[in-house]
C-alpha cells in the first residue's frame, strides 16, 4: 500500500488547518453561506436532511489495519456506532457535528487519510478495481496509476472550480470492475503489440439525469503521458463545458455535443501542446509509487479447500475470487446480510474487520462500488479461519453477486436530495427473496436502487434497476432492466409505468422467477435479458400491480 | 489590490510603466476563448482577468494558457467575485495581483497564499512539483549516492545526510544498545537536535532505559523521541506479557514494527547503526538503502568490532552497563541473552530460534508474507 512521505503529510495537515480556519471564517460571517458551502463540499462535508454528513475519501478503495480501525473509532466516537460505505468506495459517516470535524480530520490524518475532494465541482476520489493486484486476470496493477492521479488532482490550481463533478476510473483487468465507461474519465489498462503498457482512455460517461456511456478517444497512452493528457482533457471541458445549467454541466454532456470525434481532436491538439512539459512522469516517479504496490508471496502455497463446515464452502463458492498468486484467494465481505441496510457496517465490525485483515490478509482490504469489502489476499490454508471470525462478527452473508447483495443510495432516510426512500426498498426485495429461495437458484444478479435520478446507488447500470420519484407527493418507483456495469457496460431501460413502493419487491420477484422460466440452461440473467428484451419481463412486472 | 507574489520584479517594471502613462491594461472576461484573448492582450502590459462568479473555474485555464501559450509576461490580475481561499489557485496559474469584489480580508487573503508549502502539480508559478523534489534529490539515486559516499568517512556521511541530503527530513533510529554511543556521540557533534528515535518495547533492561537517559545527557542530544507500543494494541495481543514466547514475530510486531511505522512517517530518511560485521543479512549492508519507500543511511556500515572499540576509547564514550557482562548486541530482555564464547556478535539476540531481526528494517511485504 502507499505510504506518505513528508510531502504527503504536510499537505494533509496543512489543508486540515485550512479548514478549521474556513469554519472560524464562516462562523464570524468572514464567508457567507454561499461562499462556504463548496469549500466544505471540497471537504467532503454535506449538509443532510438531519445532519451534517462527513464523507471520507478511501483512495481507490484500498484501506489497511491501522485505518480501518480509525474508521471505527470516528464511527463510535462521533456517530451513532456506525458507517455507510458508498458506491464511489467511500464512506459516509452520517451524524457528526460540524464543531468535530475538524478533529476527526486530525484523527484520519494520523492514518494517512482525509476527506480531501469527497464532493464539490473537482476531481473525486479515483475509482479502481477492488481486484487490484489480486485478481487472476490482470493486465497491470491499477493502483499505482490511480495513487499518481489522487496526487496530481488534489488541489490542482487549474481544475479545483469546474462546470461540475469529475471521475475518473483505471481498470487494469481484462474484465471490467471498474466501471471506466460510467466515468468522466476511464483508463484501461492494455498491452500494445510490442508488449508495453499502457492506456485506452474513455471520456464522457456517467449516471445521473443523462446517463451516457463513455466513448473510447484513444487506443493507447504513453504511462509517461498520463498526467499531460489528463490535463488536456481538463483544460478543454473545464473551458467549454457548460455552467449554464446544472443539469447538462457534465462532461457527457459536451462530448455529446461536440462528438467524441471532435472532442478526441480538442484534446489532442491541446496534449501535443503539452506533451513535452513538465507533467511529463518521470521514471522514477512512476517505479517509487510502483514500488509501494508488491503482490504478497507465500511459502508453501495450498489450494482452496473442498471441504468444511457447514456454510463454509458455500460462502467460499459465492464469495471467494480467484488469485493471481498460488496459495492466495480473495474473498469478498458482503455488508449485504438478508433485510439489512446495504453498506452500513458498525464500529465493532470495522475493528473485526481490521484484525482479519492484518492477521489474515496482509494488512489490505478493499472498499466496492458494490458497497461490499474485499480482502484482496488470504491464505488457501487460512480462509476457513477468515470465515470463522467474519461469521462471529455478522459479516458472512454469502450473497456475493446474488439477488440480496443490493446495492442501495441512501435515499429519503438521510439524503436531501431524495424524491424516495430507497433503503427500505432494498430491505423488502432482500427479504422477499429470501422467504422465496431464489437468491441461489437464480445465481448472478444486480438489483440497485436510487432515492432520486441523480443515480448514486447506480440503477441505470443495474440488470434490475429501482428509481424513486416523487409523483404529486407521493413516491412512485421506475423499473428499469437490462443496465450493466463494467464489462459489456448498458444504461437500462425504464420498463413501463411506476409502481408503489409496496409493489417493487413482488415485481423484482415476479422478475427473477420469469427468468427462471425461460432461461436456456446455465444462462446468466443478463444474458437472458439480452437475448430476449425486456419486454418478456414486461408483463411480470404488472402482473400484480 | 493584493499582490500574490507570483514574479515581483515583472511586476515592479509593469506599475511603473504603467505609473509613467506607458503600457496599456485590457480587460477580458473568464469565460473568452483562449485564443481570441490571446490577440486582445498583445501588447498590453496589464490584463484584467473578471471572474463573475468565484464558482467559475473558466479564469483559470484562461490565465494558465495565457502565460503558457501565449507567453504572456505582463502582469496578470485576478478582478471581480473571489475569495480569499482562491489565493494560491490564483498565483499558481500565473497571476500577480488579485482585486477582489469584497475588500477587507487581506490578512485571509495572505494567510491563504501562504497556506500549502508543496504543491502535488506543476503550473506557472514555477514552483516544483512534490514529484520532481521526490526525484530531485539524490536519495532517489541510491547507486550514485553510494558511490558518492563510498570514499567519505562516517562523519562526513553523516554530516552531508543531515545537513545538505535529508535537511530536517532525517531522524537516527537508536536503541541505546552496546555500539549505540559512536553514532550518538558523531551525531552531537553536527547537529544535537537531529530527532533521535528510541524505541521503548516495555521489556527493556532497566540498564538500557538508564543507559538512554546518562548519555543522551552527557551528549547534550536534545531531541529525543521514545515511541511505545499502543497500549490498547498491546491489551488485546498481549494480555498476559508472554508473546515474546509464544510468537516473538507478533511481539516484534506490537512493540516495535507498527510503533516506528506510525512515526517513521514524518521522516525521509532514517540513520541506523547496522553494521556488516554484525553478520546475517547485514552482511551485505549498503551505506544508503530505500525500505517501503523510505531511506536508511547506515554510516557505520563498514566498522568492525576494533574500530567501534577504538573509537569508545578514543572520546571516552560510557559503556552500556550490561557490556561488560558479556551482551554484545542488546534488545528486550526476555529474548536477550549474553554472545556464547566466540560466537557473532548478535547470536545472542533470540537464541535458540531462526529469527535474527526484529523486522523494523525490512520491508512490510515480506514479513506479511512469513
Amino acid at each position: 500500500m502507499y505510504k506518505y512521505d513528508a510531502y504527503d503529510h504536510a499537505l494533509v495537515r496543512e489543508r486540515i488547518d485550512e479548514f478549521r480556519d474556513q469554519v472560524e471564517r464562516r462562523l464570524d460571517g468572514r464567508l457567507t453561506e454561499d461562499q462556504f458551502k463548496p469549500l466544505r463540499l471540497m471537504n467532503g462535508v454535506y449538509l443532510q436532511l438531519h445532519a451534517y454528513m462527513l464523507r471520507v475519501a478511501i483512495p481507490y478503495g484500498t484501506v489497511n489495519a491501522p485505518q480501518l480501525r480509525t474508521l471505527a473509532h470516528i464511527a463510535r466516537k462521533y456517530d451513532k456506532g456506525y458507517g455507510h460505505f458508498t458506491t464511489r468506495t467511500n464512506i459516509q459517516y452520517n451524524w457528526p457535528a460540524l464543531v468535530d470535524i475538524p478533529d476527526i480530520l486530525e484523527d484520519l490524518a494520523k492514518v494517512e487519510m482525509h476527506a480531501i475532494q469527497t464532493s464539490g465541482n473537482c476531481i473525486r476520489n479515483v475509482t479502481a478495481d477492488p481486484f487490484a493486484g489480486a485478481a487472476a486476470d490482470e493486465i497491470e496493477d491499477s493502483r499505482p496509476w490511480a495513487e499518481i492521479i489522487r496526487q496530481w488532482s488534489t488541489f490542482h490550481p487549474e481544475f479545483t472550480f469546474l462546470p461540475r463533478k469529475f471521475k475518473i476510473a483505471v481498470n487494469g483487468a481484462t474484465s471490467d470492475r471498474a466501471g471506466i465507461q460510467v466515468h468522466d474519465i476511464g483508463l484501461q489498462i492494455v498491452t500494445n503489440a510490442a508488449g508495453e503498457t499502457g492506456f485506452e482512455v474513455w471520456v464522457g460517461g456517467g449516471q445521473g439525469r443523462t446517463p451516457r456511456l463513455g466513448q473510447k478517444i484513444r487506443d493507447f497512452l504513453q504511462p509517461e503521458d498520463l498526467l499531460s493528457y489528463l490535463t488536456a482533457i481538463l483544460r478543454v471541458y473545464n473551458q467549454h463545458g457548460r455552467r449554464d445549467n446544472l443539469y447538462k454541466a457534465r462532461i457527457k454532456i459536451l462530448v455529446e455535443a461536440l462528438g467524441a470525434g471532435e472532442f478526441g481532436r480538442q484534446t489532442e491538439e491541446e496534449w501535443a501542446e503539452i506533451r513535452e512539459s513538465e507533467l511529463k512522469l518521470p521514471a522514477g516517479e512512476i517505479a517509487r509509487i510502483r514500488a509501494f504496490f508488491g503482490a504478497p508471496s507465500v511459502k508453501n502455497p495450498q489450494p482452496v479447500p473442498t471441504s468444511g463446515k457447514p456454510g463454509f464452502t458455500g460462502w467460499l463458492r459465492r464469495n471467494r475470487r480467484d488469485h493471481k498468486v498460488e496459495g492466495l484467494s480473495s474473498v469478498v465481505i458482503s455488508l449485504k446480510p438478508v433485510g439489512g441496510t446495504p453498506g452500513d457496517i458498525t464500529d465493532d465490525q470495522l475493528d473485526i474487520v481490521a484484525d482479519i485483515a492484518e492477521r489474515y490478509g496482509f494488512d489490505e482490504a478493499r472498499a466496492t462500488p458494490d458497497q461490499n469489502l474485499v480482502l484482496p489476499h488470504v491464505r488457501n490454508a487460512d480462509l476457513e479461519t477468515v470465515w470463522d471470525r467474519l461469521v462471529e462478527a455478522g459479516l458472512a452473508t454469502a450473497n456475493a453477486g446474488l439477488a440480496t447483495d443490493i446495492v442501495s443510495c441512501p435515499g429519503l432516510d438521510y439524503c436531501n436530495l431524495a424524491n424516495a426512500r430507497s433503503i427500505p426498498i432494498a430491505q423488502a426485495i432482500s427479504n422477499l427473496v429470501d422467504a422465496e429461495g431464489l437468491a441461489e437458484p437464480v445465481g448472478d444478479v444486480t438489483i440497485k436502487i436510487d432515492g432520486c435520478i441523480n443515480a448514486c446507488g447506480h440503477h441505470h447500470v443495474a440488470h434490475i434497476g429501482v428509481l424513486g420519484v416523487d409523483k404529486r407527493g407521493e413516491e412512485f418507483y421506475q423499473i428499469t432492466l437490462g443496465g450493466a456495469f463494467g464489462t459489456d457496460a448498458s444504461i437500462g431501460g425504464i420498463v413501463g409505468k411506476g409502481l408503489a413502493g409496496d409493489d417493487v419487491p413482488g415485481a423484482v420477484v415476479r422478475v427473477l422467477k420469469t427468468y427462471l422460466d425461460i432461461r436456456d440452461e446455465d444462462e446468466r440473467f443478463i444474458d437472458t435479458l439480452r437475448r430476449v428484451g425486456p419486454d418478456a419481463f414486461k408483463e411480470s412486472i404488472y402482473a400484480a400491480a | 489590490m493584493l499582490q500574490l507574489e507570483r514574479n515581483p520584479k515583472a511586476r515592479t517594471l509593469v506599475d511603473a510603466q504603467i505609473e509613467a502613462g506607458g503600457g496599456r491594461i485590457v480587460e477580458i472576461p473568464g469565460e473568452a476563448d483562449w485564443r481570441e484573448a490571446a490577440e486582445q492582450v498583445r501588447g498590453a502590459v496589464q490584463v484584467d482577468i473578471r471572474f463573475a462568479s468565484f464558482k467559475d473555474g473558466r479564469g483559470f485555464s484562461l490565465a494558465a494558457l495565457l502565460r503558457e501559450r501565449a507567453g504572456f509576461t505582463g502582469k496578470l490580475r485576478a478582478v471581480g467575485d473571489l475569495i480569499p481561499d482562491q489565493a494560491l489557485h490564483l498565483k499558481r496559474v500565473g497571476f500577480d495581483d488579485v482585486a477582489p469584489e469584497t475588500t477587507g480580508l487581506d490578512a485571509d487573503w495572505a494567510r491563504a497564499r501562504a497556506r500549502f508549502t508543496h504543491a502535488y502539480q506543476p503550473a506557472q508559478d514555477q514552483r516544483a512539483p512534490v514529484f520532481r523534489h521526490r526525484q530531485a534529490r539524490p536519495q532517489d539515486n541510491l547507486a550514485a549516492l553510494n558511490a558518492r559516499y563510498r570514499g567519505m568517512s562516517a562523519e562526513e556521511i553523516l554530516r552531508d545526510a543531515i545537513e545538505n541530503e535529508w535537511a530536517g527530513k532525517i531522524a537516527v533510529l537508536s536503541s541505546f544498545g552496546a555500539e549505540a554511543a559512536v553514532g550518538l556521540h558523531m551525531i552531537a557533534q553536527i547537529a544535537p537536535d537531529t530527532p533521535v528515535v528510541f524505541l521503548d518495547t516495555g521489556r527493556l533492561f532497566a540498564q538500557t532505559e538508564q543507559y538512554q537517559q546518562a548519555l543522551s545527557e552527557q551528549l547534550g542530544l536534545t531531541n529525543i523521541r521514545v515511541l511505545t507500543p499502543d497500549s490498547a494494541e498491546a491489551a488485546e495481543e498481549d494480555h498476559d506479557d508472554r508473546l515474546w514466547q509464544r510468537d516473538p514475530d507478533a511481539c516484534c510486531a506490537l512493540r516495535k514494527v507498527r510503533p516506528l511505522d506510525r512515526a517513521i512517517g514524518d521522516y525521509d530518511a532514517l540513520i541506523t547503526g547496522r553494521k556488516r560485521f554484525h553478520g546475517g543479512e547485514r552482511m551485505a549492508l549498503p551505506v544508503v538503502e530505500r525500505i517501503d519507500g523510505r531511506v536508511r543511511v547506515n554510516p557505520l556500515a563498514s566498522w568492525d568490532a576494533e574500530a567501534v572499540n577504538a573509537y569508545f576509547k578514543r572520546f571516552d564514550l560510557p559503556r552500556h552497563p550490561l557490556s561488560d557482562m558479556g551482551y554484545a548486541s542488546i534488545g528486550c530482555w526476555p529474548c536477550t541473552a549474553p554472545v556464547q564464547d566466540d560466537g557473532d556478535v548478535r547470536s545472542g539476540r533470540w537464541q535458540g530460534r531462526d529469527k535474527t531481526e526484529c523486522g523494523i528494517h525490512a520491508p512490510a511485504q515480506r514479513i506479511a508474507a512469513e
